[in-house]
């Protein structure tokens, strides 16, 4: 689906780019003469973020900081508005999601209290193209509607167009060829009446692309022709490639390798020029079935590995994005019950305030993204990011396992048995207490120890903590005959804050002993590991979960994403509740020493 | 009977060390406790101990100054320290025994036992000998390691070692020269020790030194040739960690 949308809008960029330097330019330029910290240089420093959306999103937010800054000192709320938005679009920019979904929820909110109708609504736009780029189709669909009808209302008709084609693209993309094509007919009729070559061109285009998915050829291949000619004589090699390209496709599905041929080397000739990944791949692949169908197998060939070559850089992209995704997607879910509410509640504000703000118009088409720019600061983010988490996690882990309060716990202990003369098991509390936390300073730094190195330490910890309970607590470790201890390597005391949750909230509050089982076994290429009690279960201590617990299970799973990341797993995390004590599953990928 | 001098300059590590030798006193006879270099060296001279328990930091000197001051060790020693990876490490190349504190009575009686089972002075003046040669903080310094075999303590210097087999509980260890010494510890032991110098466990049972490495040869089933002719395999899930050594010394 993306690289429809993305053929949209995409366009809209490359038209808009004509001539960016000097708009650009005179945009530093009155920057500069205006110092003032008042709305005018609100707009200047928002107008310049917009125009670098694309070249370098990152140096944008310098300027949506500095607007928002300006907003905020001299009480201007719409300024404030804008500037967390266009702070959104520039993480947009950089595929940072989930940031993005902040920023735009900002903004909006900001939009609710003021009224601000039209602004509002563009934010659903952007919130739409968010969804959209994370496969959440219906809720793209419902922000793009919310979008489309107060735009409508306001007879706002280039938002019109573009919400309009935007739905058409994902109903297209869902094989909803009759509504899709419905959408863009609407859109395509308004273009029309606006006389606008550039949105005219970009609809034939979107309307051939449906056409083809109903299998009406012909009729695709009128709507190429006239997107072609139209893109000509507006001069905009990008559409113009794109409709060539599409041209090529169905000469190859009518069996026409004469005409495949032409139209696929002049989509490539174009698509080189502007460096337009996606056209470049197609191209390809059109010329290697013409090559192929010539039997000049050594051209296919070489015009296939060009293809692949172009494929793959678009799929390296995907899989770098994908990581965000899935942790976005989870951020979502959990937010989902809150957002219900919200949209509910701002469907039934209905006002009529009119927004201003021409000078930022532009700006609504903002799903627009360059994909080539964005990878390239998508890739050195991702990296630097994922570094960051990294070291960052690591060193919790540390404060979680030699949490203060278990240092000061067990010390207070120690002096109790000391202040009750049992000085033997005072002693052999020190002795352990030392030897966990010299372990674990030591193994901090690794990322894996052996599996029986861990279990020493995990049994060490255990130990202590039943000393300090007195007696009220036992516990056993099975182990899978299948796995040799050895050999097989886990994160160091992954499972402790698991244990120690069961003993603090599980068994403690229990009147009667209380038992913890810990379980490692092999499934599917996967260590399962189970932490297991008797104790009061999670119903009981709802409200009494501590701090330290919450952030134990951060902590977990920070890690193991990192893992899954790093390893390109599975591994997961699932809390059960058992009729009587809680179950905790921890899934990990099988990892050998060799 | 032994005799033995407790050296520390803190009272209650002293005392830990003096009640926990209690149970053994009918084969164990404290001579002597000294707080200082001064006082301890003193006390070899005039009493001979056959064992002396010795900190590491007393005052502003060490237990290495004292033994320093001996051109021939005839005494066991039985290092005392609280946290100070680096002397530790250097104990272990040397087979130099140590305790941690606080000392864990099990593994106090562990080293008195091993002390008693064989008192083996001879290897005493040569340990600590081994032990200064590696704490000496000079660059290019070739560190030596101390291997306890069947005709008793041999030292190996690492550049030495081409590389390590392991035979279950036990490890071949290849040196240049075609020379080879078993040794009755894990390869995991010498994995530990080595592999800040340049060594890679490239299979559940080899270790080897990537010095002499003449050529590795890629494929499913990876193998480095090693400069005494022999084919070294590479487990695949050591490939990736195995190339990345490589490179990073190359």
């Amino acid at each position: 689906m993306k690289n429809i949308i993305f053929a949209f809008l995409f366009v809209i960029i490359s038209f808009s780019t004509t001539g960016q330097e000097s708009i650009l330019d005179s945009l530093f330029k009155e920057l500069e003469t205006h110092q003032k910290k008042d709305s005018l240089r609100v707009k200047v420093l928002i107008n310049i973020s917009w125009h670098l959306t694309y070249e370098n999103p990152k140096k944008a937010q310098k300027y949506n900081e500095e607007a928002l800054t300006v907003s905020s000192e001299i009480n201007w709320e719409k300024g404030k508005a804008y500037a967390f938005r266009q702070k959104g679009i520039s993480f947009y920019a950089m595929a940072d999601y989930l940031n993005a979904m902040e920023e735009f929820q900002h903004s909006l909110n900001i939009c609710e209290l003021q009224n601000y109708e039209y602004l509002k609504s563009s934010i659903y736009n952007n919130l739409a193209n968010v969804y959209a780029d994370i496969g959440q189709t219906e809720k793209a669909l419902e922000n793009y509607n919310e979008y489309l009808s107060t735009v409508k209302k306001l007879n706002r008709r280039p938002d019109i167009i573009n919400g309009l084609t935007n739905i058409g693209n994902i109903y297209n993309d869902n094989n909803k060829t009759g509504l899709a094509l419905q959408y863009f007919k609407e859109a395509l009729h308004i273009a029309e009446e606006l006389k606008d070559e550039f949105y005219i061109a970009v609809i034939l285009n979107n309307l051939g692309l449906a056409e083809k998915r109903k299998k009406n050829y012909p009729k695709a291949l009128m709507y190429y022709k006239r997107a072609s000619l139209l893109a000509s004589k507006i001069d905009n090699k990008y559409i113009k490639s794109v409709a060539l390209r599409n041209t090529g496709d169905i000469n190859i599905l009518q069996e026409n390798y004469d005409l495949a041929k032409i139209n696929g080397e002049k989509s490539l000739e174009l698509a080189n020029k502007i460096d337009a990944v996606e056209s470049q791949k197609d191209s390809w692949k059109i010329l290697s079935t013409v090559y192929e169908h010539e039997k000049n197998y050594k051209k296919s060939l070489s015009a296939y590995k060009n293809y692949i070559l172009f494929k793959d850089s678009i799929l390296n992209d995907e899989k770098k994005v994908e990581f965000t995704k899935r942790e976005m997607q989870l951020q979502m879910e959990k937010k989902e019950a809150i957002s219900i509410v919200k949209i509910e509640r701002q469907r039934f504000i209905k006002n009529t305030a009119i927004a201003g703000g021409g000078a930022l118009l532009v700006a609504t088409f903002l799903g627009s993204i360059l994909y080539k720019r964005k990878r390239d600061a998508l890739e050195k983010k991702k990296v630097a990011d994922f570094n960051t988490k990294v070291a960052e996690t690591e060193l919790k882990a540390l404060r979680s396992q030699m949490n203060p309060h278990f240092i000061f716990n067990s010390l207070n202990s120690i002096s109790d048995y000391m202040s009750k003369h049992d000085i033997d098991t005072a002693n052999n509390y020190l002795i352990k207490f030392s030897k966990l936390t010299r372990s674990i300073l030591e193994n901090s730094e690794k990322k894996w120890i052996s599996l029986e190195e861990d279990l020493e330490l995990t049994e060490l910890y255990i130990q202590i903590e039943s000393l300090r309970l007195k007696n009220k607590l036992s516990y056993k470790i099975k182990i899978d005959e299948k796995i040799d201890i050895e050999n097989t390597l886990i994160p160091p005391l992954i499972l402790q804050p698991f244990i120690e949750n069961s003993i603090w909230h599980g068994i403690l509050p229990k009147e009667t002993k209380g038992h913890i089982l810990i379980e490692f076994k092999l499934e599917n290429e996967m260590m399962i590991c189970i932490v297991e009690d008797d104790g009061v279960g999670r119903k009981a201590t709802v409200n009494t979960i501590s701090e330290n617990t919450s952030m134990g299970l951060k902590i977990t799973k920070s890690r193991l994403d990192i893992i899954n990341q790093l390893k390109n797993t599975k591994g997961n995390l699932k809390i059960l509740d058992k009729p009587q004590g809680l179950k905790v599953e921890l899934k990990l990928p099988l990892e050998l020493k060799f | 009977m032994l005799k033995v001098i407790i050296i520390d300059d803190e009272q209650h590590c002293v005392d830990r060390i003096n009640k926990l030798l209690n149970q053994h006193k009918k084969t164990i006879d404290i001579v002597e406790i000294c707080t200082s270099v001064k006082c301890a060296k003193k006390a070899i001279e005039s009493i001979k101990p056959d064992v002396i328990f010795l900190d590491i930091h007393l005052h502003e000197k060490t237990g290495f100054d004292l033994l320093k001051q001996f051109t021939t060790i005839d005494f066991e020693i039985i290092f005392t320290t609280a946290f100070d990876s680096y002397a530790i490490n250097a104990f272990k190349f040397s087979a130099l025994d140590y305790l941690l504190k606080p000392i864990d009575e099990d593994e106090l009686n562990n080293t008195i036992k091993k002390i008693k089972d064989k008192v083996s002075l001879k290897d005493v003046s040569k340990k600590v000998e081994v032990l200064f040669h590696n704490l000496e903080e000079k660059t290019n310094q070739v560190k030596k390691i101390a291997v306890p075999t069947l005709e008793g303590l041999t030292f190996l210097k690492v550049t030495e070692i081409v590389r390590c087999q392991s035979d279950v509980n036990y490890t071949h260890i290849f040196l240049e020269g075609n020379k080879k010494i078993t040794v009755a510890k894990t390869l995991k032991h010498f994995e530990d020790l080595l592999e800040p110098y340049n060594f890679f466990r490239t299979h559940n049972s080899h270790l080897i030194n990537l010095s002499f490495v003449e050529k590795y040869v890629k494929g499913k089933g990876g193998y480095v040739l090693m400069s005494d002719r022999t084919h070294i395999e590479v487990a695949v899930r050591r490939k990736e960690g195995f190339i990345n050594k490589l490179s990073s010394l190359f």
